[in-house]
Order: structure tokens, then sequence, then C-alpha cells
């Protein structure tokens, strides 16, 4: 066989520390007796032009290159390989100088490693075999999960720009939180009014063909990656058409079962078939199995027969599906949820009336809520008094150590939505810190600090806070142990990661921070990507934000989306795959779990597992794990491997 | 009538379950006995080792070497068979892997001499006496081989022509091999025969799904389910690891595979195997948000349930494996020549090859008090 050595100077980078004499005499012993060739920057185009020239007089078996590391020229010399006509898969790089010669003082100590280095990458490119690389076109179409604001306007987006869209909702409405809102900082528009346009055309404008909207609908697999990725989801029965509903609203007039509605913060009740509240989109209600009469055996279809569009509107008999997409991206965008202030001590939520956290107190102030919009105690009279806790469980090591940076900004709205309703109620804002950052949200906060009947007071630590009831039935705040009542309390909780969150990461291998959060590759230069290619984050999911931020972040994922994915694009995919030996596998199945691209499945008719080379990362970790020896990592075989090794160690 | 051919079946270090293995024969055994002349077997015929050196040699067309080997006598008599046989094959997990015996390469031999005669607390011992060398008697002097300063598995000492796994090889194996080695039409040498070329999962018939291991089990702490995978219940089954050919006998008692017929081919080390493979599925739970020590805890809490990790994952291979055995022993003696005043010494590591032959350290029994626990 023949072999050919290509020793590069690197100017005096290399040719300062690592004597080429020297590695020409010792390639005199090393198997096949290859031929040294030295030059002068190989990566320089002039470089390139020669190694090429001489690949092609020479015309060797096998390539080994000893110059910089692979990560810069790797893909450069393969390029040259195969310029050569030769398959890039036969060449070997040692990185003789980031390994050797800027890391050793002494030349005669460089000369010797890098001679060692050099013979390994002989021992191991001589059982190197030719691979061929696999051409795949990408999916230009995304899938978006959360039809929150951030999802919404991602998956418009990119239905705009002709994109086929998967948008995944796991409630049976779209809008996130906000459509449960009734005015928004910072200029207290009409929550539903400002999203509505949007919402719209998400469910009925020009672009809306190319969005299949799912709700009540979750991700349960991934499979794939950047390009080519299957996703199945999980499709669970709303029993209403959304086709043919007309939102109506009959059959849960006519149903005979109720329950508490969890939309509502449970403080209202709902029918087994209802809406999740008045003006949900899409508009149409949907039925909760167990709480339906039907659920304990009851023949009942009083909805059924109630409906005015016809028997097939309503299917009582629907039952779950899951359904496979191809997709090229997919968009996270969860959002967030509240921190459940029951944690903190001393705030009395659940075990004290008109203790209210801020979702529920948003639901309190919707004309669409409980409450229809009053706010008023549990016994119906309006609150004389109010208080206002900020920082609970934010910016406290006890729960989570960042400021949740939107609470004083809605906490400033719910001040003004208040005074507004009730002028005479005296608000008092209990607060660690005041976050009213940006050229808009100081107005809120102004409007607070010249209110006369707000007072803002400061708190160290929240034990210095306690929430009780006095003797006279009224709830009262105590701060640093001075007293002040309170009918109504509400709680601004830290915003954290939507409830999932931990499932999602673990089904698509993205990474979280130590708070929950999704990761950003990089926190300034990379906010949109995920750890994961081809999975972007857009959103609350990734840190507490407010509504335009999430817009923008949807926008950024799109950008991604768009600018990666173009629809005809080709790529290429690594032949340095595992395959499965099936003449050694005894079907224990021990590697399927083990691959963290699901790239492994199981044939049961075989009984043989067998990788996916186009799943597959060549990562090696099914090579190390299968305890049969059965499954090859191509271009890293064990014998490859232990001919370096005993190259070097000779 | 010509000749039969002969054939001899030696014990070395071993417990004699292959001699047993071989009569689990039954009534093949006069098929055997047909076709070969069983003339050298210490178990059962009363050959000596002077009628073997005084055969010419090649003389024995076949034979079956059980045992591992532990004193100068078994390496004598592996070289002497060898000379005499046609075919030598490495009979058993012990010449062929080690086995048992060769789990003593934990220690050097002046700690297993020490545990077995000195402060086993079953022993009456005051004299601290330790078995060794040449003893002189009133009738006489006796002589004790002396140890090895490491256990050999048979291919160490001498050239194999095939192996035989199990522990003991399963007599229906034992079968094929005879007729096989009969047949004339033998594989490669250096092959390992009688056995199958998968593992175990193979031979076993238990439901077998994807693996996500959140527990080791031991065999006492419950009845494992006779369907399901062994291992999926957590139960440290190393039939994942091990070449077929038993038939899978104990898991289809539910108990799981020790291991007994090694590494399946295209695998060199059974026990590296089988760590990397459980440590692929051990499930230790979301460490999201865990600092490095509180996994490592996880990991330590998790592996709390292997008491004795050598034993188990080189029960059968230890002479063969690439960990061949301990090595910086505090008390391994570095090579040096034969020490005299009745200390043993062990050769340093060796991987295979003849090296720990060559400093064979010579035992003296004699009374050792403090001495060998320095
Ligand atoms: C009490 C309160 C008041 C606020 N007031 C204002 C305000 O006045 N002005 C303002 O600008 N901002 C306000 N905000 C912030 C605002 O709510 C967020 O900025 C916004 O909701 C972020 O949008 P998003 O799309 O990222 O997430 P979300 O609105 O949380 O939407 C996420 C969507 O994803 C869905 N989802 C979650 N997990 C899954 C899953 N696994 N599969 C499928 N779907 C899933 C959810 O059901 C939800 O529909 C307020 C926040 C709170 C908590
Ligand atoms: S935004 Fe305000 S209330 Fe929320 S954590 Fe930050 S400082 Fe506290």
């Amino acid at each position: 066989m023949k072999i050919g050595i290509y020793f590069c100077n690197c100017g005096s980078n290399i040719a300062d520390k690592i004597s080429s004499a020297a590695v020409i005499e010792a390639a005199r012993s090393f198997p096949d007796q290859p031929f040294v060739n030295i030059l002068d920057f190989i990566c320089s185009e002039d470089g390139r032009l020669r190694f090429e020239e001489s690949l092609k007089s020479e015309q060797p078996d096998r390539v080994v290159v000893a110059a910089c590391s692979p990560r810069d020229h790797e893909a450069t010399f393969r390029r040259c390989m195969t310029a050569a006509g030769m398959n890039p898969y036969l060449l070997q790089m040692v990185n003789i100088r980031e390994q050797v010669a800027w890391v050793t003082e002494d030349p005669q100590v460089a000369t010797d490693k890098a001679i060692r280095a050099i013979r390994g990458a002989v021992g191991r490119v001589r059982l190197q075999q030719p691979l061929e690389r696999k051409q795949l076109e990408v999916c230009p179409d995304a899938l978006v999960i959360g039809a929150g604001p951030a999802g919404m306007k991602a998956a418009l987006s990119l239905a705009e720009a002709g994109r086929s869209v998967v948008l995944v909702e796991r409630t049976p409405f779209i809008g996130g939180l906000p459509v449960r809102f009734e005015e928004l900082f910072p200029a207290l528009e009409c929550a539903p009014c400002m999203l509505e346009p949007l919402m719209g055309d998400l469910l009925h404008g020009d672009c809306a063909g190319r969005i299949e909207l799912m709700t009540m609908a979750e991700l349960v697999e991934v499979t794939g990656f950047y390009g080519n990725f299957i996703a199945k989801i999980r499709q669970k029965p709303r029993q209403v058409s959304l086709h043919d509903c007309i939102g109506c609203g009959e059959c849960a007039a006519a149903c005979p079962a109720t329950t508490m509605n969890g939309f509502n913060s449970s403080a209202s009740e709902r029918k087994a078939i209802d809406f999740a509240f008045a003006g949900v989109l899409p508009n149409a209600p949907f039925l909760l199995e167990g709480v339906c009469v039907r659920s304990k055996g009851e023949d009942c279809r009083a909805c059924k027969d109630a409906c005015p569009m016809g028997a097939d509107v309503i299917n009582l008999e629907e039952v779950e599906t899951v359904v496979e997409r191809r997709i090229g991206s997919i968009i996270l965008a969860t959002g967030a949820g509240l921190y459940d202030a029951a944690h903190v001590p001393g705030m009395g939520l659940g075990s004290l009336p008109d203790v209210y956290d801020a979702l529920q107190f948003e639901r309190m102030l919707s004309s669409t809520g409980p409450t229809s919009g009053e706010i008023m105690t549990a016994n119906g009279s309006a609150p004389a008094s109010v208080a206002i806790i900020h920082c609970v469980g934010s910016l406290d090591e006890d729960h989570n150590p960042y400021c949740s940076g939107i609470c004083c900004q809605y906490a400033f709205k719910f001040n003004h939505l208040i005074s507004a309703k009730l002028p005479d109620t005296i608000i008092t804002h209990y607060h660690r810190e005041l976050t009213v950052p940006g050229k808009e949200a100081h107005t809120l906060f102004q409007q607070a600090v010249q209110n006369t009947n707000t007072c803002l007071k400061r708190y160290e630590r929240i034990t210095d806070l306690a929430v009780s009831l006095a003797d006279d039935g009224r709830l009262q705040v105590s701060a640093h142990g001075e007293l002040e009542p309170a009918d109504l309390v509400i709680l601004c909780p830290a915003v954290i990661p939507a409830a999932g969150a931990d499932s999602l990461s673990a089904l698509l291998d993205v990474s979280r921070d130590s708070s929950g959060f999704f990761r950003e590759l990089h926190g300034r230069l990379d906010a949109a990507q995920s750890t994961i290619k081809g999975v972007y984050l857009a959103g609350a999911c990734q840190g507490p934000m407010d509504i335009q931020k999430a817009m923008l972040a949807g926008m950024a994922s799109v950008g991604h989306t768009l600018a990666g994915l173009q629809p005809g694009r080709i790529i290429e995919i690594e032949p340095i795959t595992a395959e499965v030996d099936e003449t050694r596998c005894a079907g224990c199945r021990l590697c399927i779990s083990v691959c963290p691209y699901h790239a492994i499945t199981f044939d049961t008719e075989q009984n043989r597992s067998r990788v996916n080379a186009v799943l597959c990362h060549g990562c090696g970790t099914c090579v190390t794990a299968c305890p049969a020896g059965a499954i090859n990592g191509h271009h890293f075989t064990n014998a490859q491997i232990m001919a370096e090794i005993e190259g070097v160690l000779k | 009538m010509p000749e039969k051919p002969k054939l001899a079946i030696y014990w070395a270090a071993s417990c004699g379950g292959c001699e047993i293995a071989v009569v689990n024969l039954h009534e093949k055994l006069l098929e055997v006995d047909a076709a070969l002349d069983l003339m050298f077997c210490p178990c059962l015929l009363d050959t000596k080792k002077k009628d073997i050196e005084a055969l010419p040699d090649g003389a024995i067309a076949v034979t079956l070497f059980n045992g591992a080997l532990r004193t100068e006598e078994n390496v004598e008599m592996a070289r002497l068979l060898r000379r005499k046989s046609r075919i030598l094959v490495a009979f058993g997990s012990c010449a062929k892997g080690g086995c048992i015996p060769a789990l003593a390469n934990f220690t050097t031999t002046d700690e297993l001499l020490a545990t077995l005669y000195r402060d086993n607390p079953s022993l009456d011992n005051p004299e601290a006496l330790i078995p060794a060398g040449t003893t002189s008697m009133p009738e006489g002097d006796i002589h004790l081989p002396a140890l090895l300063g490491r256990v050999l598995h048979l291919a160490q000492a001498v050239e194999v022509d095939y192996y035989v796994p199990g522990c003991p090889p399963e007599s229906h194996q034992i079968w094929n091999v005879i007729e096989t080695i009969l047949s004339g039409d033998l594989p490669p040498k250096g092959s390992t025969i009688g056995c199958g070329t998968l593992t175990v999962c193979d031979d076993c018939d238990r439901t077998k799904e994807d693996k996500r291991i959140t527990a080791f089990r031991r065999s006492y702490e419950f009845y494992p389910d006779p369907t399901a995978c062994l291992l999926e219940q957590g139960l440290l089954c190393m039939g994942i690891a091990t070449r077929s050919g038993c038939g899978a006998p104990c898991t289809k008692a539910n108990m799981p595979c020790s291991g007994c017929y090694g590494a399946p081919d295209g695998v060199s080390d059974q026990g590296a195997a089988m760590v990397a493979a459980l440590g692929s599925v051990m499930d230790i739970g979301d460490t999201a948000g865990l600092s490095e020590e509180a996994i490592a805890g996880r990991v330590d809490a998790f592996l709390a349930a292997v008491p004795d990790y050598a034993g188990l994952f080189y029960k059968y291979t230890l002479a063969s494996s690439t960990l061949g055995g301990r090595v910086g022993s505090s008390k391994s003696t570095p090579l040096s020549p034969p020490l005299s005043g009745g200390k043993c010494s062990a050769p340093p590591l060796t991987r295979g090859g003849r090296e720990g032959l060559t400093q064979v350290p010579d035992c003296n029994l004699s009374k050792q008090s403090g001495e060998i626990a320095e």
C-alpha cells in the first residue's frame, strides 16, 4: 500500500519545533514506508494546489497530513482529496501544531512526539476505508410548539413566507397567557382585541391554509435532525369538530354535568362540554371526559342532540390519535407559568380567602372571567384596601434567584385598573426591588407613585412579610411587624417555565438552564437558537419576558428557519456512522435506548437492531455500549483505534 | 484393527466439574470409546505421568486440558501434554480464561497463603504453618509444587489449538466438539469451538424490551418475573456479554447468567464490555440542575448495590482479560531472583504470553511468622 505523509511547516509554527528531516528519517521504518512531502502552509491557495498536484502524480492509496487541528482544516484537505480524485475518508490528519509544537518546549521532545503521532496515524490510515456521503433534500417546513404570542407570530410569519407549519398547542385555545388578560401594560390595550388580528389571520387569513393548527395536542417523539425531523404528535380528542362547529354553545346549555373551570382559576363553573371561557379562539367548546356523565356509564347524548349543525359535529366516540409529520426545524414557544406562591410561607395563598396570585387576579379583571371583571372579595363586596406583594419567590435564593422582570410592570397595571374601577381603594405595593426599564414602563409606575391612595413599601426579605386574618376577620399584612389591613392580597410570583418543559427538553435533548428555562446557544450572540441544531427558542420559554419581546423572539426564530432551510437545499450526510453487524447481534435491545438521536430501531422479525444511517451522528455511544461487539463505528473501528494506539506507543 | 486415536483428559487447577460434564455424555460415552482410546484421565484412570513421558511426541490425538495453571506442576504437565498431543484443547473456562482460580490474581501469593492458612477464622494453626516447597519428615522429604506468582490460563504457557468455553462446558457441546474433531473438518486453529456465535440473549427466550435500568437488584431480594429479561428487572445478568451455546440453562431457571462462556468473538474483554453496557443503560434519573457532586453521589448510590465488581464481571476471564489482575498491590514484590527463606513473590503483571513463567518463585515450607505480612 502506498502511503503519503504531507508535513506542513506552518511557517515557523511547526518547523521551529519539529524537525522534518527527522520525520523523513523515521518514516523509513513506518509500515509500508510512506513517502514524506514537506510543504509550507498546505492550507494556503498555493499549498492546496501543490498538495493536489502531488496527490495526482503520486497517486497514494492513503494520505496522512501532519499539520494543524482537524477542526481547522480537515474539511479543507478532504476537499483537496476529492479534487484529486481520491475518496476524502482515506485521509488522516495529525495535529502536530496545537498538540505538539505549541505545547512542547524542547524541540527534541517535540520531534519525538510528532513522530509517534504520525506513526499512529500511518497505522490507522492503512485500515481506513473509502466512505460515501449521502445527500438529502431538506424539508423547509416547521413545527411550532405553543400558540402563545411568540408561537403564533412565528407560525404566521413562516406561513406568510410560504412555508408549511404545524402549530401544536396543548390547551384547547390559542393566544397563550395574554388572551386571559383584560388590559396590557404598558399602553393598557385590550389584550384579546390586540391579539385578535393575529389570531384571526392564523385561523382564517390568506396563509391559514399553510398552518395546520392542532389544539389539545402534544409532541411525544422526535427523531432526525436539522432539515429532516420526524415528529410524532399526540392529538387528544376534543369530541367537537373544529371544522364544523359554529360556536353557538347550544351543547353547553344542554349538558347536565358541571365542574369548576380551571381556565377561570376554578372560580366559576363550566359544563362538561363548554368553552374554556367566553371569546376563546378557535371558537369551539371541548369535552372534559372525566366530567361527562358518559364516563360514569350513563348513556347521555344531550349535547349531540342539541347541536343545530347536525350529528357529525360532536363525536362522542372520538379517541386519542398519534400523527407523524416531517419538518425541517422546530420552534419551541411553550411560554411560562407562575411559581406556586403556596411554596412561600406566610403568603396565605390557598389557605386564606381573598389571596390571589397574579394570574388569578388577571382573570378577575377580565370581562370574560369569573366575576365578569368586577373586583370583589369572597363575600362580594368591593375591597377598601388592596395589598400587592411583588417579588414573591423571585430574587430569592430560597426560591428563584432571578428577577422575573415583568411583575413590577403588571403590578402597576393592576394599580391603574383597580384605581380606575375603585378610586377610593387604598393600594399598598410591598416590593423588594422595582424593575420598570425601557422607554414605556415608567408611565404606569409614575401614575402609581402619584396616586394619593397608593403607598409603596420596601421590604428586605419575604420572611419579613406575613399575610394573616385579623380578629375582625379582615386580612392584614404585617411588614417588619407593622400591621396594615388589606381586603384583597395580590401576589406577584416568579415567572417560571411552563409545566412540561422538562419532558420536552428530554425529548428533544435541548438543555435547560439552572432555572429550568431552555438554554440559549449563546445568551447574546445566538439567543434564538437552542443547544440542538434546528431547534429554536421563542418567548417566555427561554426566560421571563413581556409580549413585545416574545413577539420579537418569535420573529428571530423565523429568521433562522428561513435563512437556513431554503426549499431544494441539499444537505450531505456524514458517512461516519455506526452499523450493526447482523451476524453478531443477538437482539438484546440494549443499544436502542442508548442512542441520543433515536437512530436505532429494533426489527422484531429478524430479532436484530438496525441503525438508521441518516439519523446516526456517528457519536459511537452504541459502539461502546454493545456488549456483543456487534456494532461497528465506521471510520472509528476498534482495529483502527488499536492500530493508532499501537503506532503511538511503539 | 488399526489403533484408535488416543484421547487424554487432564485437570490442572480445577474443580472436577469438567470431568463430570464429560461423564454427563451418558451413553454417548460408548460412542466416544468406540472412536477414541481414552488413555489418560487422572480422575478416572490410573495412567501415570511417566507413561505419558514414555510416549513418542505427538502420540496423543487430542488432549482436553481443563483447569488453570496455579502451580509449577500444572505448567510442567501443560508442557508435557502439549509435546505429546497433536491437538491441545483448552477445555472449560479455567483453561480458557483462568476462571475462579484466577481471581487470586487480585492478591499476591503471600496474601493468598496468609488468608488461607493463617488468618482464616475457621483455622486452628497456632504455629502459622504455610505449606510450601520441601518439608523434611521422619519418613522422608515431602515435595509440594511451588505456586506461580500469578494464575495463568493455558495459552499463557503453551500453544493452544482450540478453546472450549464453559464452567463446565455443556455436555451437548462437548459432544459437538468430539464430533468436530472426529470429522477431521476442523475450523482455523485458535478458534473457540463447542459454542454459538452470538450471545446468551440469543439462547434466552425471555421477552426483551428497550433497556433503562433504574436500580440494580440481587437475586435474594425478589422473585424475578420468569418471562421478562432479567437485566431489565435489575439483575446483573451477564448474558448480554457472554457467548451463546449453553442454551441459557441459568436464565431458564430464573437465575441471571454469570457469564461462564466468556466473551463472544470480537469482544476482547468480557468485564469491560459489561461495564460499558451497564454504564450506558443505568438510569440515575433527571440530573438537570444537579451539581457534579450530586450526580456523582447518585451514581455511587446506584453502584452500591454491586458488592464485588471483579468477582461479578471477571469471574471467568480475569487471567485472559486486559485487566489481568491487580497492579501495584502493596505486597507484590517486583521481579527479582527467586527468594529464599520461604517467601513467595509474584512476578509482575503479565498480559498473556509466557513471561509469567520465566520467574517461578520457589516457596519453601517453613515456619513463617510475621514475615509474610510485612
Ligand atoms: C400575570 C401576568 C400578567 C402579564 N401582563 C402582561 C402585560 O400586561 N403586558 C405584557 O406585555 N406582558 C404581560 N405578561 C407577560 C406575557 O404573558 C408574556 O410575555 C407572554 O405570555 C409570552 O408569550 P409566549 O408565547 O412566550 O408564552 P405563553 O403566552 O405562555 O404561551 C405559551 C403557549 O404554549 C402552550 N404550551 C406550553 N407547553 C406546551 C407544550 N408542551 N405543548 C404544546 N403547547 C404548549 C401554552 O398552552 C401556551 O398557549 C404578563 C404575564 C403574567 C404572568
Ligand atoms: S420584576 Fe419586580 S417584582 Fe418581579 S422579580 Fe423583578 S423586581 Fe421583583
